[in-house]
């Protein structure tokens, strides 16, 4: 649109609204200020009662030294020696997350790789809706069969159990963002090598491979969120050896009542990572989240 | 001779048969305990007798499944309507010649990635009723602080604009990449016509990005009608049990009270509702991946 509001604002027709247009660009960017403050707010205020004692955070205070005085009481409770049980948490939940990335993006891509570039006798559009179709269900729907049989193969509160939950629910997510590139990407090279004589497997890992690293990069990153995210069933599946940090901090009223400078420092931690993520796979977020149904 | 190569099979494969083995055979395996009255109240083992359709007879006679319905329909519909108008609007506003895009979109598309359980906290502190900052400000334009945590309706609000604000954003980049996508020349002719936005709005941009509106309300409803984690988080389920949605409702019978059969039976019924979207969903979307 950037050429189109250029285009017209050359255009000698449109002078006569220029008045109503600078007035129009004033409230634009009044309401552009606001939407950035609505969407950041929250988390700034979380960050400004991180750093507040629990008699502060009861203030609706907001400047550091001249309102009230920083404390890092909060961060030092959670991060600090001895906070024992959060560094476990959070090593668990770094497990469990590569774990299941690592997983769902092998898998993603190889499946992706097979939807973009062969045919089958299925339709592959069927396929790719069957595997999508996987997002729309509702997980308490599989959490019991879940609990029921990681409970025969003795696989309750263990780190495996919960890669394997993860890689479940972010496969979706890795297929579709591999299959959208490579069905975007020419495969004028691929057909070169296979007139060289290299066989499918060859050219896979040799050529295409090399060439989707952005794309798989980008998958790896939102199935990490996802799965970094988890929360309901690692609070069935794994409550106590192998919780992941959210279940942590699902569990932290209870443990300390409500403390919200000590809440909010713990629900930063929780977010920090996949939001800072997120940052870069912009170009990929509107396809992965819609299912592919909105080139982005 | 390569699209049809025998090779194909060693790349669909794998991930085909992850699904088919951990999301088909639960499932299955979840239809199968519906019928069934499986629970596990000695805590070790669940145990299982085959019930029939009894326990789809007693979900009409269960009355927390309508107060658990009404929550999450209010929570649902509420989202869906606040995050559709604010998410357009906003892609209106971005679509516009704004120096800094990609800096201001990044930044918009920063709550879809804090995970839910997390922001259940955010919402405690923020619609705290004595020192939370919302009713802070609302006593400071002058009107009286809302009973956020302890009023049903108050309660369920702070859920649906809590659920709103972090899926605004998800609706404003798809939306705007629809707006985008739309004909420059047919905004000009627009304007030679007719010197009013609204009316170049509802003529032009409106008609086109309407399919991608109704792409995104689907899977915003499916995704919606299963929260679980706000509520949870932010109120445990309370007061009373008036943030209780569904979902919640068949988590707390089949994982606390352990009555896994009839939770599977109500948690069915879910999956229904979720099986007739996701046809409509793809059935809308599927030539896109040919």
């Amino acid at each position: 649109m950037a050429t189109l509001n250029k285009e017209a604002a050359a255009q000698p027709v449109r002078a006569v609204q220029i008045g109503r247009s600078r007035l129009g660009r004033i409230l634009l960017w009044v309401a552009v200020v606001v939407a950035i403050v609505w969407v950041l707010y929250p988390f700034v205020w979380a960050v400004i009662t991180s750093f507040k004692t629990q008699r502060e955070a009861l203030e609706p205070t907001i400047i550091p030294f001249l309102q009230f005085q920083p404390s890092m009481e909060n961060w030092s409770a959670e991060l600090g020696l001895g906070a024992r049980e959060t560094t476990l948490a959070l090593g668990n939940s770094i497990t469990i997350s590569i774990g299941a990335t690592t997983l769902a993006t092998v898998l993603g891509t190889l499946t992706g790789y097979a939807l973009a570039r062969f045919r089958y006798g299925i339709g592959n559009r069927n396929i790719v809706s069957w595997v999508l179709s996987q997002r729309f269900l509702p997980p308490v729907a599989t959490l019991i069969p879940f609990f029921l049989v990681l409970q025969r193969l003795q696989l309750i509160d263990t780190v495996p159990g919960l890669i394997l939950v993860n890689t479940t629910f972010t496969l979706p997510f890795a297929i579709l963002i591999m299959r959208d590139f490579f069905a975007d990407f020419p495969d004028e090279i691929e057909e070169a090598a296979l007139v060289d004589g290299a066989n499918p497997l060859q050219i896979f890992l040799r050529v295409a491979l090399p060439l989707a690293t952005p794309a798989i990069t980008a998958a790896a990153i939102i199935c990490f969120a996802f799965a970094w995210n988890e929360y309901l069933f690692a609070s069935v599946i794994a409550p106590k050896d192998a919780k992941p940090y959210t279940f942590l901090v699902a569990s932290t009223s209870t443990v300390r009542g409500v403390h919200f400078g000590y809440l909010a420092t713990r629900m930063l931690i929780a977010i920090t990572l996949p939001v800072v993520l997120s940052l870069f796979v912009q170009r990929y977020i509107v396809r992965g989240l819609s299912l592919g149904a909105v080139k982005g | 001779m390569y699209k049809k190569s025998r090779a194909r099979y060693f790349f669909l494969l794998p991930g085909v048969f992850w699904i088919l083995t951990f999301t088909l055979f639960p499932l299955i395996f979840s239809l199968y305990l519906s019928f069934t009255n499986a629970n596990m109240r000695n805590f070790t083992r669940a145990t299982w007798n085959f019930v029939g359709f009894e326990n789809y007879a007693s979900i009409g006679s269960d009355l927390r499944v309508g107060e658990t319905v009404v929550t999450s329909v209010y929570l649902t519909v509420g989202s869906l309507l606040v995050t559709l108008i604010l998410g357009t609007f906003m892609a209106w506003l971005f679509n516009h010649d704004i120096p800094g895009l990609r800096i201001f979109r990044s930044i918009l598309t920063m709550p879809l990635f804090a995970a839910p359980i997390a922001l259940g906290f955010m919402g405690l502190i923020l619609f705290n009723e004595t020192s939370g900052s919302i009713n802070s400000i609302i006593r400071g334009l002058g009107g009286t602080g809302v009973r956020w945590m302890t009023d049903s309706w108050s309660a369920r609000t702070a859920v649906l604009i809590l659920d709103a604000w972090q899926w605004t954003p998800f609706v404003f980049v798809i939306i705007l990449a629809a707006m985008q996508s739309i004909p420059e020349e047919l905004y000009e002719a627009a304007r030679l016509d007719t010197g009013s936005g609204w009316a170049v709005f509802r003529s032009i941009t409106f008609p086109l990005i309407a399919p991608a509106l109704g792409t995104v309300a689907l899977l915003r409803l499916v995704e919606t009608f299963k929260i679980l984690d706000i509520p949870f988080s932010m109120l445990g389920g309370g007061p009373g049990s008036a943030t209780q949605t569904y979902s919640y409702y068949v988590y707390l019978t089949g994982l606390r009270s352990f009555n896994m059969g009839y939770a599977s039976s109500l948690a069915y019924i879910l999956v229904i509702i979720a099986i007739i979207i996701s046809t409509i969903y793809f059935w809308r979307v599927r030539a896109r991946f040919e």
